[in-house]
């Protein structure tokens, strides 16, 4: 490429070079040069609604829009004369002319502060709270910075309802000023096109077609639009009213394995709100709902566990740390190693399985190291990990010629992988989709075969060549748009399959993953395999898995002959002495024991008691990291204290095992856990690049007692159901029920 | 089917939605955009429902709402206003005992408001359907109708 020659220009009397292809607002922006504007926004397209960011530019009529206006070479501008100030002004008064304005022109606000700190015995109101939004809004920033301090025109309130009938954010267009950046964001960024202006003139409002509510037009709650409002037109339901936070901690999102940058908005010691980074490299803040909307109320919820506590027959007695880690030490020392048994959830920090499986391996001397997954998926286990093993990374969508979706749907997780193939639909790769109902990627697909999910097999090899006859006796009505596509596809040669969660509820999902890692080898397809999992590579790399060492599964030089695993003989039915579950919470399954240690942070659904409740810190509370789907390590950080006497995993792992076994684990902090794992892969957590994964193959029969294809709730952290502790996720679920049956990806 | 014989008509490039919906509009027998139309065009031009839904409600033309046979669009501009056009609609809706976007009970008049019409020379102003009247007095206005209510 070229060098671009940069563009000389003059702003306010500074000569100053700028790239070109930029607006003068732009421009402006990278030589720190404040010009006010509350429609333009980076990432955005401009939109030139708000017309606050007005200047003049020699040669040209009038008062041009910066936010519209490109530079060029040899302009000279001037961004702050009395004249534009004036017009700034005026032009804010006219725009506020329809927006309550008394947080910014009331004559008393100084001595309503004053009052409002009042203690008093009964709930008194002590000053007005006019929007939701005050203290951390745009429009009065921008009031402020323009210097406008009453208005001439009277405010015109347009009465429209409050619309408060979806989950997660209320609307309230009396406040909005119209600035177009939800609309844009909706559309151009997300790729999602729920909102549109609606009418015209003084009852214009923003929302989605034939007056549906946001949940019926296909709308993803992912809070973009609430991100980008510069006004408190839309807010946040959990976070509304609580003025600004103290401090932002950036930290991964552990719902899903593509591990987004989520930048925590935290007061005091609590998450009042979850922001997304649109300069994040991984996901380009493309956050879904789960860690837009799923995170405050899952981290807060008034069910978490206290403090440890032991059963009784009357029930359950609070107990200290020192109890009850004198307890668990107790039950645990001496039990043989083939009666103990240790679940994890893969949805755990690398730190924590890291000393979950050493607990096991070094502590008790037992490899007996399970998880869901075992029972999710059986037999096909063993598969699945290696499909996972061999997954690629995830900008291989952004220049493919051919992408081929199989039981996936982006619409409420996954989403920086669904805007990316949306995002290649829209340039020309040809998109093709097979699911067993509609998809959010349907509309931009060449073909959506919409069928059964006992005949994607068949479908997936002949769309891939993965199996070699032709003409499909299977797909009468489709034989030529097979015939079509397998023509694209042999043809192409980027090539990406999207194995979303829908693959794991195929009756032939071994059948339709061997086609898939035939291809993968043989004719050139790479392939993201999205999973309910979060940190299944980190549970595989850090060995928390039966017969899987520390590490073992890095393939560093490229060369490994692969790794050899075996369930064969991991009997998930055998009665044990001890089962030790750490973020496993479907207890009914595991086997019968006589003694049952539940880690966790929410008490879990199930029928069965256990013997000893230890309470678990979550991700929001202690720090770690994970290994996202594409293998790269990224930081979980901690950004308030624990609930109560909660204690990160790692650490209430480590006292147990440090009271039967003193010296084995000794860690006293997180990073001394880290340096242990760095003995065995290099650099860690430090590596920035892509961990390669090794062929995984692991030998298995069913394992004994493992129900196949068992149904899950949607959406699962640390095996509780979201919807359970956030109350928009039901609706979400009724909402994803109703379109699908209960198809869309059942596990 | 018919519909879909309307859109053929022209390109699916986004610059012909308005044209697309004026045809769909014409060809319905109740004088308004359905919301099954609106979804035709939109599936046709691949855009988003909202977006087809913005435009139509964007522009007065469109209705949404089904319409009596003869729509009456009185000019709301300031110029008509100075020549009485506010006691004119206020006569209309006693008349027709209709009040502003309503629709007769026998279906046979809309009443609606236009922005100018471009005939300020001869304001106060209205169309009825296609055609432009001006100079309205009352006593116009009730010929006018009379003679749409003969026409039927
Ligand atoms: S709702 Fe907010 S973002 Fe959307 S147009 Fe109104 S003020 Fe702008
Ligand atoms: S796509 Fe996955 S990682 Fe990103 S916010 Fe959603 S659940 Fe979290
Ligand atoms: S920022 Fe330029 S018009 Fe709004």
């Amino acid at each position: 490429m070229t060098k671009e020659k940069k563009l000389s220009i003059t702003i306010d009397n500074r000569t100053v070079e700028v790239r070109p292809h930029l607006t003068i607002l732009e421009a402006a922006r990278t030589h720190n040069i404040y010009i006010p504007s509350l429609c333009a926004m980076e990432h955005l397209p401009s939109y030139g609604a708000c017309r606050l960011c007005v200047v003049e530019v020699d040669g040209l009529r009038g008062f041009p829009t910066s936010c519209t206006t490109p530079v060029e070479d040899g302009m000279v501008i001037r961004t702050d004369t009395g004249e534009i100030r004036t017009l700034r002004q005026e032009v804010l008064k006219l725009l506020l002319s329809e927006h309550p304005a008394s947080c910014l022109f009331c004559t008393e606000q100084d001595e309503c502060k004053d009052y409002q700190g009042t203690i008093r015995k009964a709930g008194v109101i002590t000053g007005c709270r006019y929007c939701p939004n005050d203290t951390r809004c745009e429009l009065q920033q921008v009031t402020e910075r323009i210097g406008l301090t009453e208005t001439s025109y009277p405010v015109y309130y347009r009465n429209f309802p409050v619309e408060k009938n979806d989950p997660f954010y209320d609307r309230d267009y009396n406040l909005c000023i119209l600035c177009g950046r939800c609309v844009r964001v909706c559309n151009s960024v997300r790729l999602n096109g729920t909102l549109s202006f609606k009418q015209r003139g003084k009852i214009t409002t923003v929302g989605p077609a034939f007056d549906r509510t946001h949940l019926e037009a296909g709308c993803e709650f992912c809070g973009a639009c609430v991100t980008v409002c510069p006004t408190g037109a839309l807010s946040t339901k959990t976070s509304k009213w609580y003025g600004k936070p103290d401090k932002e901690v950036a930290t991964t999102c552990v719902y899903c394995p593509v591990g987004c940058t989520l930048k925590l908005q935290v007061r005091k010691s609590e998450v009042l709100d979850v922001l997304p980074d649109y300069n994040s490299a991984l996901d380009h803040g493309f956050i879904c709902v789960k860690g837009r909307f799923a995170v405050p109320e899952y981290v807060h919820s008034s069910f978490r566990i206290p403090v440890p506590q032991r059963i009784t027959p009357l029930g359950y007695n609070d107990i200290s740390w020192d109890e009850a880690i004198a307890e668990a030490a107790e039950r645990l020392a001496g039990v043989k190693p083939d009666s103990f048994l240790m679940m994890v959830s893969p949805q755990l920090t690398n730190e924590d399985l890291f000393v979950a499986q050493q607990f096991a391996r070094q502590i008790i001397g037992s490899d007996q190291i399970g998880s869901p997954l075992l029972y999710d998926l059986g037999a096909d286990t063993g598969p699945f990990v290696n499909l996972v093993s061999q997954s690629s990374a995830f900008d291989v969508i952004d220049d493919a010629e051919a992408v081929l979706a199989i039981g996936f749907d982006s619409t409420y997780d996954y989403a920086p992988i669904g805007i990316g193939t949306k995002k290649a639909a829209q340039r020309g790769a040809v998109l093709v989709t097979i699911n067993s109902c509609d998809t959010n990627l349907d509309m931009l697909s060449e073909m959506a075969f919409t069928c059964g999910t006992e005949k994607w097999s068949a479908l997936v090899g002949l769309l891939t060549g993965a199996s070699a006859q032709g003409a499909a006796p299977l797909f009468p009505t489709w034989k030529k748009d097979i015939a079509g596509i397998q023509g694209i596809f042999k043809k192409s040669t980027r090539k990406v399959i999207i194995a979303g969660p829908g693959l794991l509820a195929a009756p032939q999902r071994t059948e339709i993953i061997e086609k898939l890692l035939k291809v993968k080898e043989k004719g050139g397809w790479d392939i993201i395999v999205a999973h309910p999992y979060s940190n299944l590579k980190g549970m595989l790399a850090m060995g928390a898995f039966h017969g899987i060492k520390t590490g073992a599964i890095i393939n560093e030089n490229g060369q490994a002959e692969g790794v050899k695993g075996d369930l064969s003989k991991f009997d998930l039915t055998k009665g044990c002495t001890v089962i030790y579950a750490v973020g496993v919470s479907d207890l009914d399954s595991l086997p019968d024991c006589d003694y049952l240690i539940y880690q966790n942070a929410l008490p879990s659904e199930s029928q069965r008691r256990p013997d000893l409740l230890l309470p678990a810190a979550l991700f929001t509370e202690s720090s770690g990291t994970v290994i996202n789907g594409e293998g790269r390590i990224l930081p979980v950080n901690k950004a308030v204290e624990p609930y109560r006497s909660a204690k990160p995993d790692w650490w209430i792992l480590n006292a147990i095992g440090e009271r039967i076994k003193k010296g084995v684990m000794k860690y006293a902090q997180v990073q001394s856990v880290q340096k242990e794992i760095a003995k065995t892969i290099k650099g860690f957590p430090g590596v920035k690049k892509r961990l390669e994964f090794s062929r995984i193959d692991v030998k298995m029969k069913t394992p004994k007692g493992a129900p196949k294809m068992r149904k899950q709730g949607q959406f699962n952290y640390r095996g509780i159901p979201l919807e359970a502790v956030v109350k928009g996720m039901k609706a979400i679920e009724e909402r994803i029920e109703l379109i699908s049956g209960s198809n869309r990806g059942a596990i | 089917m018919y519909k879909e014989t309307i859109l053929k008509k022209f390109e699916p490039r986004l610059d012909n939605i308005l044209y697309i919906l004026h045809e769909l509009q014409d060809n319905n027998e109740q004088h308004y955009v359905s919301k099954e139309d609106l979804k035709l065009c939109a599936d046709y031009l691949s855009v988003p429902y909202s977006f087809v839904h913005g435009v139509a409600t964007f522009y007065t033309m469109f209705s949404l709402t089904p319409r009596g046979r003869n729509i009456i669009r009185l000019c709301d501009s300031p110029p008509c206003h100075l020549m009485g056009s506010g006691s004119l609609l206020d006569y209309l809706k006693n008349k027709l005992k209709i009040d502003v976007g309503e629709t007769t009970k026998d279906g046979v008049f809309t009443l609606e408001l236009t922005s100018c019409l471009g005939v300020c020379g001869v304001a106060p102003a209205l169309m009825m359907n296609n055609a432009t009247i001006g100079k309205l007095t009352p006593e116009k206005v009730d010929a006018i109708l009379e003679e749409r209510r003969k026409s039927l």
